[in-house]
């Protein structure tokens, strides 16, 4: 099967250019093993993977125009030629490899982390199933960064909005029963960018690759803000 | 040219739930910290744990800390120390409440405490009825861990090098540890990190096999790197293999499956854990449950086209319980093998998946080792903790969800002991060239061009060498033929050469790096494991079936200098109670 | 008010006004479907009946509103150098201003004649 990947080594290239690549597929195959044989083939061939089952985030990738996680997209289900690019809007340190610190820089603007004003019980703090409930969907995030990546708004203002990715981070924080910093976090998204560039254009929700809704999750946080407002 | 040099109170190698557990510690106690990974932290191995993590918190059922204790002693077949495993149990309890209010979202029971699943080898009352230890996240608890840690070093601001490769150690002439020569994936920089104390927190080396559940980073770069630094590793011949990984690609499904009700059967449908293990049945311990299954498929009641794996049958649990507590294993089976657990039982086949063996430390996280005077002499300034380090916890034989409690309990005492240890030692030594200069010669060797062999053809033929003769069942006759091929490898990567000498985030020099780092470490596993003549835990032997207390019940220690083996004895003392004495260990 | 341009505020102003305009649009068409003046004079007794006259001096004011958010989102997301997306978001400011008076103007002169 014909694969043609988007090649870029600054050492050696002054330009990028899209390379072409013989596969055998066979059954079951994966992107993430279609892409280990282009290396195998191509030692100079470089891209991010790790677990191969989808849980560590590594190997987000573009995949005739969409953002898909290598590991769990069978080749089978992509059209011949398939064209494999870097995830999109991120600058490019080689080939595959894109530079994600924007990215994981809005995740941190988040705090995403549990924050307790309370004193700590010397046992776990007590939480309803129904309550638990909430965090599904959101604690399950990889970090993969299809999302941003694919969303207009973060390729457009990445230093200012938050992006998808982040926003469901600071949902899952602001949907735990166990936080106590609703009204900070909220705050901290007051303004046109952080929160409000999303358009809900949903391109987050058609590449999530663990089906996860961010465009739902910010649309909570805006019903949240509005509620703690008036 | 000049080496760029930073300086910290501590260096973490490693960013996995140890590592990160450490970093939170020192971060918050206001020391300067360094952690530096090959990947982004959330990209760490620990992420895939599914299960959970055991404590005797009994929201379940009835459950004591030193019921927790006996279990782990009885798994690792009565070769771990008993005082680690003591410290471990006792500690597993308000480890557990502070990763809750560290953030991570625990599936509940009504009462809204921490939900506890069954798992294998955990009993009530010393060997009696079913525990439920292992608490959960769905079946996702790793990764929910991992994200609380790394979310709480963001709160912290712990200085992390992301994508950074640990090329090696530097030690002085007294043999105390300056830090670590790393490299900088991104740019190919080497960077020299001088610290006071080094935690090494790698975590495992399961790419050592051809069929694994472990992610392509886990090359056991952190075991590699103190073997090399004269540090042996220990007890590597006992290497876990999970009963149950998708047939053919060894993708992971959870213990909590048969926790939860799942059950294994062959070709006739058969219930075969019946046999094998009356009492616990699938429950059994994981070296048992793997022995049998192999078992099965040789003896001809395998599945499939060639006979080559069981099934694992989950359907009659119904589709709202696997929905809710196996969601991750539902969306695996259906990528991977092609079925629905709903409705179609999974394949299933046993993966390599755990090092039992490692680093030795002591129960501090410090590393220990023969130096002059007594087998456990501290080396100044290294520790180890996590699936890289040997405490040893785990003896010969891990059991479910006590992984991710060995990581959080042992890198939280490093963290805690590194504190103490800064306190003591507050200067830094000093650096220590000729070292340095060493560990330089270990990344410059790969520039070396022209023609000669490839990493990828030498992995190949390395992993295929150590899954056909390191694995389930263990003759003299197999092992000995694999100590010649990989010794006939070990040759080989003299003649390996780079074709790409590119510096901008070459991963084919990473890959020879790693490369490098586990043939050091089959070496250590194919070594030991033929020394050791007795079956225990996931060491099993054909032609010595019997565990061997009388000669047998020590640690045994692999040195890389002359490929020597020693041994040391097992600690069978715990800190306040009774030791367990060796007995049978049936399930 | 914080020195920041409001999101939340800008955000619910939108949805409200569209709210009103969808409204309005659809009791228009109903009206000139299905009840539409016959003469002038009739259009311009309706137009300015006290509801309806207040109706529409809203419903304009709704869409310059609408206008101003929907307008300043898009040259927020496309125009990123200060001096040029200050000049466009005053010519836009003017723009909506004098077309707030002329409708105004062109209510207000109906309603005395």
């Amino acid at each position: 099967m014909k694969f043609i990947v988007f090649r870029f080594n600054p050492d050696t290239d002054t330009t990028p250019r899209m390379q072409e690549y013989d596969i055998e597929v066979t059954r079951g195959m994966m992107l993430r093993d279609a892409l280990m044989e282009v290396k195998r083939q191509d030692e100079s061939f470089s891209f991010r993977h790790s677990c191969g089952e989808g849980v560590c985030g590594s190997d987000g990738v573009n995949a005739n125009g969409t953002n898909v996680l290598g590991c769990i997209t069978q080749v089978a289900d992509l059209k011949e030629p398939i064209t494999i690019r870097p995830l999109p809007g991120r600058p490019v340190v080689r080939d595959l490899v894109v530079d994600m610190s924007q990215f994981y820089q809005q995740y941190r603007a988040v705090k995403p982390y549990l924050i307790r004003k309370d004193p700590l019980p010397e046992q776990e703090i007590l939480q309803s199933p129904e309550d638990r409930d909430k965090l599904d969907g959101l604690y399950e995030c990889i970090m993969c960064g299809c999302c941003s990546t694919a969303c207009p708004s973060f390729w457009w203002n990445p230093d200012k909005f938050h992006g998808p990715q982040a926003l469901l981070q600071s949902w899952r924080f602001l949907a735990d029963s166990r936080d106590q910093a609703t009204e900070e976090r909220l705050d901290a998204l007051e303004g046109p960018y952080k929160l409000f560039r999303c358009h809900t254009i949903m391109n987050c929700v058609e590449v999530c690759p663990k089906h996860l809704n961010p465009t739902k999750a910010i649309g909570h946080i805006k019903e949240l803000m509005l509620k703690h407002a008036i | 040219m000049s080496l760029t040099k930073r300086r910290f109170d501590a260096l973490i190698i490693g960013a996995g739930g140890a590592g990160l557990n450490a970093a939170t510690q020192l971060a918050n106690a206001d020391a300067r910290v360094a952690v530096v990974s090959k990947v982004f932290p959330t990209r760490s191995h620990t992420v895939a744990a599914q299960g959970g993590v055991n404590a005797a918190l009994a929201n379940v059922l009835p459950d004591n800390w030193h019921w927790h204790m006996f279990d782990t002693v009885k798994g690792s077949d009565y070769l771990g120390d008993q005082d680690a495993i003591e410290f471990m149990c006792r500690e597993a309890i308000p480890t557990v409440y502070q990763l809750e209010h560290n953030g991570v979202p625990f599936s509940r029971l009504d009462n809204g405490k921490i939900y506890q699943r069954a798992f294998g080898g955990q009993s009530q009352n010393f060997g009696g009825a079913q525990a439920a230890r292992t608490c959960a996240a769905a079946d996702r608890t790793g990764h929910a861990i991992l994200h609380a840690l790394y979310q709480q070093n963001v709160r912290a601001r712990t200085h992390f090098f992301d994508e950074y490769f640990a090329i090696d150690l530097i030690r002085d002439d007294e043999g105390a540890i300056l830090g670590a020569l790393v490299l900088e994936i991104e740019t190919g920089e080497p960077l020299l990190i001088e610290a006071k104390a080094t935690l090494l927190a790698t975590g495992g080396c399961g790419q050592v096999f051809r069929t694994t559940s472990n992610a392509h980073i886990n090359t056991g770069d952190g075991m590699a790197m103190a073997l090399r630094a004269g540090v042996p590793l220990m007890d590597m011949e006992f290497f876990q293999f999970h009963p149950t990984g998708i047939a053919g690609k060894g993708m992971l499904i959870t213990e909590g499956v048969r926790g939860e009700g799942g059950y294994l059967i062959n070709k006739d449908g058969e219930r075969f854990m019946e046999r094998y293990a009356p009492n616990a049945k699938d429950l059994a311990s994981r070296d048992v449950v793997s022995r049998a299954i192999v078992t099965e498929v040789k003896e001809g009641r395998g599945v499939g086209p060639n006979g080559d794996h069981v099934l694992l049958k989950v359907d009659h649990l119904g589709e709202d319980i696997i929905s809710k507590r196996l969601p991750g294993i539902r969306e695996s089976s259906k990528i991977f093998a092609g079925v629905d657990p709903v409705v179609e039982p999974i394949p299933v086949f046993p993966t390599a998946h755990y090092v039992m063996g490692g680093i030795p430390t002591d129960r501090y996280g410090r590393v220990v080792t023969p130096i002059q005077n007594g087998p456990e002499e501290v080396v100044p300034g290294l520790y180890a903790a996590g699936e890289c380090a040997c405490v040893s916890v785990h003896g010969a034989n891990r059991l479910g969800g006590n992984s991710l409690l060995d990581i959080l309990v042992f890198g939280r005492a490093a963290g805690q002991d590194i504190i103490k240890y800064l306190k003591e030692n507050p200067n830094h030594r000093p650096m220590n060239e000729t070292g340095v200069e060493q560990a330089m010669s270990r990344l410059t060797r790969w520039e070396q061009k022209g023609e000669g062999l490839s990493v990828r053809e030498v992995r190949d033929e390395f992993r295929k060498a150590m899954e056909d003769h390191a694995g389930v069942f263990r003759t003299d006759e197999i092992m000995s033929e694999g100590v010649e091929k990989v010794k006939e490898i070990r040759k080989k990567l003299a003649d390996v050469r780079l074709t790409d000498h590119s510096d901008v985030f070459n991963t084919a020099r990473v890959e020879a790096l790693e490369l490098e780092n586990m043939v050091d470490i089959g070496m250590s596993i194919v070594l030991s494991a033929l020394e050791r003549k007795e079956s225990r835990g996931a060491h099993s032997r054909p032609d010595y079936t019997e565990r061997d207390d009388t000669n047998w019940l020590k640690h045994s220690l692999y040195f890389q200098e002359g490929d020597k083996i020693d041994f040391k004895p097992v600690h069978t003392k715990p800190l306040t109670v009774e030791t367990f004495p060796p007995k049978a260990r049936v399930y | 008010m914080s020195y920041k341009a409001s999101g939340l505020r800008a955000w619910v102003v939108q949805r409200i006004t569209a709210i009103y305009i969808g409204l309005m649009f659809v009791y228009l068409l109903g009206k000139f479907m299905f009840a539409a003046p016959a003469s002038a004079a009739e259009f311009q007794g309706w137009a300015t009946g006290p509801v309806v006259s207040v109706a529409l001096l809203l419903l304009v004011a709704a869409v310059l509103v609408h206008a101003w958010v929907g307008v300043r989102d898009i040259l927020i997301d496309y125009v990123w150098a200060t001096a040029l997306r200050v000049t466009l978001l005053s010519l836009l400011a003017l723009f909506l201003i004098a077309c707030g008076f002329w409708a105004a103007q062109v209510l207000i002169v109906a309603q005395i004649a």
